[in-house]
């Protein structure tokens, strides 16, 4: 392997990725959650599920272990604390509770909003509809609960952000949204929402308008106030994979720019977390203004026709496939992390990164030899 | 045959669909013959997808069609109509997930082709899988899969079969957004897809080599 000699911070590495400036090495972010984080520092998921606390150490344990990467990924949650917070609102199996103890928390797919609801949204605005109503039909959490519930997950990005400090860096991001798009279809599941958008889709456009008026209005004074430079744009159910380009056009594209765009005016990056095939998709994203979004991806996307495709545009962040982690060897972990690097990683522009989240069922050796990798290889 | 309902499916016309189905059997046409039109639709839905003209989003909505079509049929088959299956298939999501969007697409695809369908939910044991394998002697198993937590319980599935003596005469296929070439190599499975489209052509090909 070639020696890399660093001349760099990791947060310059970082940001000269981001923007489309060659490092001194291509940067390594995995997306490591508390799921796998408590495999590999050797918890329970019930644990990891049920105490923030336990969390957020899990996580430091597994970077210090490896002698640390670029920034790490914010993952100061429990299941609970997320649905509390408005993201993933759907019903949720957890370990230790609805799960055994060793089987990550997982969303339960049910259609819990009715058609009529979309005019409450449009109408409401989602933050009103979700806390006066939604949530309490999700079943998960009760109304006495929710207060503590947000308490104790504000005190674990707290301690999150405490942990980094105390090692000199920062989170890569420290605010972030699902999609309208990629919300509606979890709140009213995959065929109804798939339903409505061909046979009633009036309402839901509605729907969609007034949500990303209201993230636009809510999370942009927020990324200001907390003075980031990068917030979290997740997507797993627009791509070309489920719907044709005539549905994208219609209900996300438009939606996506006004997102990207009112972040972009305070000079701040959309990261989009993008799961399945976007490569139908990826065309459109050079409308975007240059060097306003990374593209998270998981594998399931070209990244090697993105990186053609959006070569000086856009910086990419993927993608080890889970699998690969899961069942493969440390020998073709790293030979996917060369061939990533010597193929895409050549000029900036790329962050070396587990596509979508390293597994829960991760093999330690796996998720080292990627770290390793991509800190050590120089490429060709 | 006539081609007015297998276009209306095509289509994905659903309030047409019920509407002819029940002008038809009122008028007292064949039950098994309005059947066979709706399966030709899907077959349709089935070739545009494979053409790249419709997505998974067309093979939801035309999969929920065929669903209520045939429960608006199925009433009005004669009891000795029920053909010999294309195939008989047990689906299932191993323990350690409980995702199951691609496997239900799988399993109307299926039945919307004839096969017979056991389908047996979501975070199932190896040991009921077995059970159930034994019971109906499929042709096929299906495990469908979204997150590598079930990768371990798929291949103990996979290992009591071959104890059971049971593997060998059936074709296991997995399925879902995690799964690769390599993971089909890993658990010894005969067929791998991200796609339950190209699932069911697999099925309807090794059957009618059979």
């Amino acid at each position: 392997m070639s020696a890399v000699i660093e001349t760099m911070t990791p947060d310059e590495r970082l940001w000269a990725a981001i923007r489309l400036e060659r490092p001194d090495r291509v940067p390594v972010l995995p997306t490591l959650l508390p799921e796998p984080a408590a495999t590999l520092a050797g918890v329970s998921q019930a644990e990891v599920a049920g105490d923030v606390e336990t969390a957020v150490k899990a996580v430091f344990h597994v970077f210090d272990e490896v002698g640390g990467w670029e920034n790490p990924y914010p993952a100061s949650y429990t299941p609970l604390q997320l649905q509390a917070g408005g993201v993933f609102p759907m019903p949720m199996r957890i370990p230790g509770v609805d799960l055994a103890d060793d089987i990550p928390y997982q969303l339960d797919e049910k259609e819990l909003l009715v058609p009529e609801d979309y005019e409450a949204l449009a109408e409401l605005g989602f933050e009103r509809f979700y806390y006066d109503d939604f949530l309490w039909r999700i079943g998960n959490l009760e109304r006495d609960e929710l207060s503590p519930v947000q308490t104790a997950m504000a005190q674990g990005g707290a301690l999150f952000l405490q942990e980094c400090a105390r090692r000199d860096t920062r989170p890569l991001f420290l605010a972030s949204a699902l999609h309208p798009f990629f919300t509606l279809s979890l709140m009213r599941s995959m065929v109804p929402f798939t339903q409505d958008l061909y046979y009633a889709p009036e309402p839901v456009e509605r729907a969609l308008e007034r949500m990303t008026d209201d993230l636009i209005e809510k999370q942009v004074p927020f990324a200001k106030q907390l003075g980031i430079d990068v917030w979290l744009l997740t997507e797993e159910r627009a791509s070309c994979f489920f719907f044709p380009p005539s549905v994208f056009e219609r209900f996300w594209w438009p939606h996506t720019c006004r997102i990207v765009e009112a972040f972009w005016a305070e000079g701040i990056v959309t990261l989009f977390h993008l799961d399945t095939s976007w490569d139908k998709n990826l065309p459109y994203f050079k409308e975007l203004p240059r060097g306003s979004a990374i593209l998270e991806l998981d594998g399931n996307t070209d990244i090697v026709a993105a990186k053609e495709l959006l070569r000086g545009h856009m910086c990419l962040k993927g993608d080890v496939p889970a699998a690969l982690l899961s069942i493969g060897t440390v020998e073709e972990v790293e030979a996917y992390c060369r061939k990533l690097i010597d193929s895409i990683g050549d000029d900036g522009g790329f962050i070396l990164s587990s596509g979508c989240s390293v597994p829960a069922d991760v093999r330690p050796e796996n998720f080292r030899a990627m770290i390793e990798t991509g800190k050590r290889y120089a490429p060709r | 045959m006539s081609e007015e309902l297998s276009m209306a499916i095509l289509e994905l016309a659903h309030d047409d669909v019920p509407e002819m189905i029940g002008r038809r059997l009122e008028a007292g046409e064949d039950a098994l013959a309005i059947l066979a039109e709706c399966r030709e639709g899907m077959t349709r839905v089935g070739q545009r997808f494979q053409d790249g003209d419709y997505y998974l989003a067309e093979l939801l909505l035309s999969a929920e069609i065929f669903k209520a079509a045939v429960a608006q049929i199925e009433p009005h088959l004669p009891a000795t109509a029920h053909d010999r299956p294309a195939g008989t298939v047990v689906l299932a999501t191993m323990r350690g997930d409980i995702h199951d969007l691609g496997k239900n697409i799988l399993a109307t695809l299926l039945r919307a082709h004839a096969f017979e369908v056991h389908d047996l939910g979501v975070n199932v044991e190896p040991a009921v899988l077995v059970d159930k394998v034994r019971e109906v002697r499929p042709d096929f198993v299906g495990l469908s899969v979204l997150i590598t937590t079930a990768f371990r319980s798929m291949q103990e599935a996979r290992r009591l079969l071959e104890e059971a003596g049971l593997r060998d005469s059936l074709h296991l296929m997995i399925g879902g957004g995690v799964t690769t070439p390599e993971l089909k190599t890993w658990l010894g499975a005969d067929f791998q897809s991200l796609d339950a489209s190209e699932g069911v052509a697999w099925c309807i090909e090794r059957a009618e080599a059979r």
